[in-house]
């Protein structure tokens, strides 16, 4: 067996120990987030080295060590590297726990890895719960009530959700006899049936699994959890889990139905269409009930709702058009980087803001642009990007995932994405009118740290080139789907 | 008349089904908590009889039970803390009364 | 096929009828007057290793019992994992051996911390 293949997440794991141990014998706790950065810069580095080698499977063919995984792993690790930084500010408030947040943030980077990386039911569902036990730690990680109330919530769904995926689990084991994603691939495929009422304990199986993951991914109508939880949190954790959580619950996704269910048709149409309607229920759902919110974080999180509904109408063309192309596969990919960097620059410049004012409220941010010209400017660029407008990033990512859902077929649903994407408009470009032209609450300057604003500078380069400058990232995403159809 | 398969699959979906409706029902944390480790030992009761009757000569579902045994316990320690630091905020673990945020 | 049936319907009739007799057992020397029937409140009062009883039976218990229980719930179901290796041990070889040292690692790791943290300790 070959265990270097397994360094990134190897180095991840004594990272998070490390971080724990410092923290018992270590009095000066500002080192712990620089030890932190540097295990996920160290594991980056590994990850890049492993970028185009062949495909390989690891630990009998449990985890995969391919592009889409190593995409991934780079995404993730991005993410936790921003994340950390941005709540340097914030850690100085948790004074004794600050290695434990950053240790669990660690974990949960080493969990979302594994997601992606898993080709098999027992790692997936090993590496679902390392995430979303540490990210429920987290959420509860400030102690006061409306924190600890959004970690029970949290907690007690995903605890319920993961119980049904299970049960999904369990009957597609049963069916099959298999756990491996090809071989029950092999399985499906070599049964005798053609319609969809042929063998419905598989059909029950692959419908508890959407139901476990879409809770992830935070798909309506499992998404009650979702604006409470972004309220509740502490900040960076929110930012974390609105492209973190969500990234690894679409890596598993296409990793199993394009690998396990992605043929035969009778069972592909028929997920895909699944899809194609929850995204249609998602998009308009999150972006109808953004629209009254007054409270930042749970306006972007009904936005994050509907976002998912965005990409799932890529995950409808995988499921619709299997084998004709990765345009479903790459669009979704595309779709996730560029939201990655968004939502983080959004939420790096809400926390820089609300450190100062106290507040998560739309109505505090009035006269923004006067105050802190920088983090106006960036969260402008993050919103206008989110309506997807171009030059931002979030224009290219809806026009390819868009071009996709028509390529294959499903006019009517992309018809309905750009109508809701006019009604989300009117949400966001309300915070950037309450910026620009409200006026100033107090004539105090608002300062961040060093970390923070680089931070939400790396963001908001990676908006605009993603914007501008597409293709780099596509051939990327492309060469990582192509190793989707690599069945070890 | 012998006991198969199907016997067993009609023990876990009941267990299943129990501890869902508990699980949506019941007001207090602690009781939703119990129902859902129902639900979970209903799953482990699937397993293990799909590993048997289904693939006799593997373990790869008992292997699958451990694992999940060890989550749910994981699962419950996290759970219980949760619990507790509520209620240290709180003084209930009812969840209607927790409703600091709605829509 | 009915023979099996035949077992369990004479298990069910032994629990029955032995339940029914460890019933009637004092019942009946009651009745017999060889045992007497003389009940103070001293008598009526539980019994537990010789100390008397303070207070209801219904109590909170302490929340330090909780955190040992969480350690110990901890450590005892990694064990669960120690068992299949140790069964196979020649088999999995040098790889398993240090797969299994990484997992007690991090084992002890969580220990020295709940340590540290002073979770162990009855304050």
């Amino acid at each position: 067996m070959n265990l270097q293949l397994f360094i990134p997440e190897l180095t991840l794991a004594i990272f998070a120990i490390a971080v724990i141990l410092l923290d018992l014998f270590v009095q000066r706790k500002g080192v712990l987030a620089g030890v932190s950065v540097a295990g996920l810069v160290i594991s980056a580095g590994f990850t890049l080295t492993m970028w185009g080698s062949e495909p390989q499977t690891i630990f009998n063919n449990m985890l995969a060590v391919d592009s889409f995984a190593l995409f991934f792993k780079l995404l993730f690790t991005g993410i936790a590297i921003l994340v950390i930084l941005a709540s340097v500010d914030y850690a100085s408030k948790l004074t004794n726990l600050q290695g434990e947040y950053y240790a669990l943030v660690l974990l949960s980077v080493l969990g979302m890895m594994l997601m992606a990386a898993a080709t098999e039911l027992i790692s997936i569902y090993v590496a679902l719960g390392l995430t979303s036990l540490s990210l429920c730690a987290l959420v509860g990680f400030l102690k006061d009530s409306k924190s600890s109330e959004a970690a029970l919530k949290y907690f007690l769904l995903s605890a319920m959700v993961s119980a049904v995926l299970l049960f999904g689990m369990a009957l597609v084991f049963g069916v099959t006899g298999e756990t491996q994603l090809s071989k029950i691939a092999q399985v499906i495929q070599a049964m005798p049936l053609t319609n969809i009422t042929d063998n419905p304990a598989l059909v029950l199986g692959v419908v508890l699994l959407i139901v476990g993951f879409g809770f992830k991914i935070a798909a309506v109508p499992f998404h009650m959890w979702v604006p409470d939880v972004y309220e509740g949190a502490p900040t960076p954790i929110t930012a974390y889990l609105s492209v973190g959580s969500k990234a690894a619950g679409f890596a598993v996704i296409l990793r199993i139905f394009s690998s396990a269910f992605g043929l035969p048709e009778w069972l592909s149409l028929n997920w895909g269409m699944l899809f194609a309607v929850l995204a249609a229920i998602s998009m308009t759902l999150g972006n109808v009930v953004a629209l009254p919110q007054t409270n930042i974080k749970r306006m972007l999180g009904y936005s994050s709702i509907a976002q998912a509904g965005y990409l799932m109408v890529g995950l409808a063309t995988v499921g619709i058009l299997p084998t004709a192309d990765v345009l479903g596969q790459s669009a979704i990919l595309f779709f996730l980087a560029s939201y990655t960097v968004t939502n983080l620059g959004a939420f790096i410049a809400i926390i820089a803001i609300s450190n100062k004012t106290n507040s998560d409220l739309i109505q505090d941010f009035s006269g923004m642009i006067r105050r802190a010209p920088g983090l106006a400017l960036a969260l402008t660029l993050c919103l206008v990007s989110l309506i997807g407008m171009p030059p931002a990033a979030g224009f290219m990512a809806k026009f390819y995932i868009f071009s996709a859902g028509v390529h294959s077929g499903l006019l009517w649903l992309v018809i309905i994405a750009v109508l809701n994407s006019v009604i989300s408009a009117y949400y966001y470009l309300r915070v950037v009118k309450v910026m620009w032209f409200g006026e100033p609450t107090s004539t105090e300057k608002v300062f961040s740290s060093g970390a923070l604003r680089f931070s939400l500078f790396i963001t908001s380069i990676g908006v605009l080139l993603l914007g501008i400058l597409p293709g780099l990232v596509m051939k990327l995403t492309e060469a990582a789907s192509k190793m989707l159809a690599f069945l070890p | 008349m012998s006991v198969g398969l199907e016997h067993y699959l009609i023990l876990s979906a009941a267990l299943f089904s129990i501890g869902f409706y508990g699980a949506l029902a019941k007001k207090n944390a602690i009781i939703i908590l119990m129902c859902i480790e129902l639900m979970i030992n209903a799953v482990n009761i699937a397993m293990a009889a799909f590993s048997r009757y289904s693939v006799p000569v593997l373990l790869t579902g008992q292997v699958f039970i451990i694992f999940i045994i060890v989550v749910a316990a994981a699962e419950v320690a996290v759970g219980l803390a949760i619990i507790m630091n509520i209620y240290r905020s709180r003084e209930t673990t009812e969840t209607d009364k927790i409703d600091l945020m709605k829509w | 096929m009915a023979t099996d049936y035949i077992y369990i319907a004479l298990f069910l009739l032994a629990a029955i009828l032995f339940v029914v007799t460890t019933l009637l057992i004092p019942v009946t020397l009651r009745f017999l007057k060889i045992i007497p029937h003389n009940p103070t409140p001293v008598k009526g009062s539980p019994f537990e290793c010789g100390v008397e009883t303070i207070g209801k039976t219904w109590v909170q218990f302490n929340l330090r019992y909780y955190l040992y229980a969480l350690v110990f719930l901890i450590i005892d179901v990694l064990v669960v994992f120690l068992y299949p290796w140790a069964v196979n041990i020649r088999h999995l070889g040098l790889t398993g051996l240090i797969e299994m040292l990484i997992l007690l690692t991090i084992v002890t790791v969580g220990y020295i911390y709940a340590w540290k943290k002073g979770a162990l300790e009855w304050k």
